[in-house]
């Protein structure tokens, strides 16, 4: 017969008895928790086990609705496995579900089992950029002609506030092709030397929208995107294509609606 | 039925899905209103603004799963908020959560796991709850779980514990038919003794949904993903018998068939609601 758990007459007993449980979940360490269980009939590890089950079941469903293309790559039972050692040391933080697995591209970045697939671990921060964005709201675009009032001596030191759902996201592989081809019942080839993606990811209205962008593009808008004022942005473009072209560029980015709000900022702040 | 009548307290209602929702919205059938989970609309997705169209159509009603009012430790302030938010924008016609946590020292486990019966629970409980209803503005129904262990020092019975925290906080009850119907089974007790010692007027909606048995060993699983079995429909007829009519839902979260297999199950609780209101009339 175990010795029985004290009765918790505190909180910090029923806090102890709660993290034993959550250890027994997570970890699969039951030890510390079966004296506190009554048998019933049935071994209380195996009690314990129900709850376990259920836990890593419909965490494990979670990972695999926001992943559904790094599912696909690995396997469904692969990637089970690998969503339940995720789980076992990434418990979700967050109590909705869609906020969980912002660090599930690292952890398969750096799980072994994957190194056969080194693209997998960008697949899952393009699949992560795509669900994040469906939980941001779209603001109203500021219309352009609200920067014609600025005065010419301070109109490169507007800095442009973005979409909220928007993101940047570069990879050394063909991404946004693999994730494409992962949607079809037949998996086209990939040619996986053909080159990285540079790519921009946005809300729009009940989808989210993707598009692969220039050099210079991507460099302007990341820079925007990171709160630098106009010549800073144009600096950071003309690094990546010598022909970047300022007006051109950034009327695309008001036609698109990806700006909010501006604010022109104290010279000084440009040199960061 | 129109909609702009006020909603009859026997009203049936189902558990909203999100592969349901087109099909809902294009054929609005004849519902008391939906029940959704609280948390699959706090982030801003597109769920939101479908859930808010067809708010217009029904009366819906808020089931939390994860604020862990068990939770040994402060409970969690920002989903408290985000809870708040999400009332303010759907005002729903009732606001409820379970006799359980869920959650401790920073990891959410996404399982309804139980509490031990004591006086010390029950005091954190009911702090808990209170705290809740305060920060939302709302009294909330508490759901009774299904369980699958007991602790060996839990000496209140649950439906004594529950009813102790709705005298205590003002809340209600909601009660799953189907969940003591589970925990009986596999803790032997008599689910219609489990139903005598509620409380008749703090019973604010009943659950139903389906269960199976687990693999290997004798014990239930309230897993949401079937048809609600005959000894539960049994033990509804007792429940609406000694409650009266009060707002029941068809729960399905699993397996989830087609939408008109939930609107047959809804049917057949209407069904027993109005033989139970004929018996009572006649």
């Amino acid at each position: 017969m175990p010795k029985s758990w004290p009765m918790p007459t505190d909180v910090p007993m029923l806090l102890e008895l709660q993290m034993r449980l959550r250890r027994a979940i997570l970890r699969g360490d039951t030890a510390e928790i079966v004296a506190a269980i009554l048998g019933d009939g049935l071994d209380p590890a195996a009690r314990v086990g129900i709850y376990r089950n259920h836990a890593f079941a419909t965490l494990g469903n979670a990972l695999r609705g926001t992943f559904p293309v790094v599912c696909r790559l690995v396997d469904k039972r692969f990637f089970a496995y690998a969503a339940h050692e995720y789980l076992r040391e990434h418990p979700p933080h967050s109590r909705c579900l869609v906020e969980y697995g912002a660090d599930f591209a690292d952890f398969l970045a750096q799980f072994a089992p994957c190194e056969q697939l080194p693209y997998l671990a960008d697949v899952a921060r393009f699949e992560w950029a795509l669900n994040i964005a469906a939980t941001v709201r779209e603001e109203t675009p500021l219309q352009a002609e609200r920067l014609a009032a600025i005065p010419p001596a301070e109109a490169a030191y507007v800095a442009l506030r973005l979409q909220p759902s928007l993101s940047y996201f570069e990879s050394p592989w063909p991404i946004d092709a693999i994730w494409q081809a992962n949607q079809q019942d037949e998996v086209p080839t990939i040619d996986l030397a053909s080159g990285g993606a540079s790519l921009q990811i946005l809300r729009a209205g009940e989808t989210v929208a993707w598009r692969r962008l220039d050099p210079g593009s991507f460099a302007f808008r990341t820079a925007l995107a990171d709160g630098l004022v106009l010549v800073a942005a144009m600096s950071a473009a003309t690094v990546k294509d010598p022909a970047f072209e300022l007006t051109a560029s950034l009327r695309q980015v008001f036609a698109e609606g990806l700006a909010v709000a501006f604010c022109i900022s104290p010279k000084q702040e440009t040199s960061r | 039925m129109s909609r702009s009548q006020p909603i009859p307290s026997c009203s049936v209602g189902i558990g909203l899905r999100s592969r349901h929702v087109s099909e809902i919205a294009a054929t609005r059938p004849e519902l008391g209103f939906l029940e959704v989970h609280a948390e699959n609309y706090m982030a801003g997705t597109p769920a939101l603004d479908r859930l808010r169209e067809l708010r217009r159509e029904y009366p819906v009603s808020l089931h939390g799963v994860a604020l862990s009012l068990g939770s040994a430790e402060e409970l969690d302030r920002g989903h408290l908020s985000r809870f708040k938010a999400l009332i303010e924008r759907i005002e729903p016609m009732l606001v409820s959560e379970h006799l359980a946590w869920s959650a401790v020292g920073g990891a959410y486990l996404n399982d309804l796991l139980p509490l031990p019966y004591t006086e010390a629970s029950l005091d954190l409980f009911c702090r808990h709850v209170e705290e809740a209803q305060e920060a939302l503005g709302r009294r909330l129904l508490i759901e009774n779980p299904s369980s699958y262990l007991r602790y060996r020092e839990s000496p209140i019975p649950e439906a004594e514990f529950i009813t102790e925290v709705a005298c205590r906080t003002g809340c209600g009850i909601l009660c799953d038919v189907n969940n003591i119907y589970v925990s009986a089974w596999n803790f032997g007790f008599d689910p219609f003794d489990y139903l005598k010692a509620l409380p008749i007027a703090a019973i604010g909606e009943i659950h139903l949904a389906g269960h199976h048995a687990a693999e290997d060993v004798d014990i239930l699983i309230d897993h949401h993903g079937s048809r609600v079995a005959q000894p539960v429909w049994e033990l509804h007829a007792a429940a609406l018998r000694r409650f009266g009519p009060v707002p029941t839902l068809i729960e399905w979260d699993t397996d989830l068939p087609a939408l008109g297999v939930l609107l047959d199950e809804a049917h057949h609780a209407e069904k027993l609601a109005n033989a139970d209101r004929r018996a009572d009339a006649a």
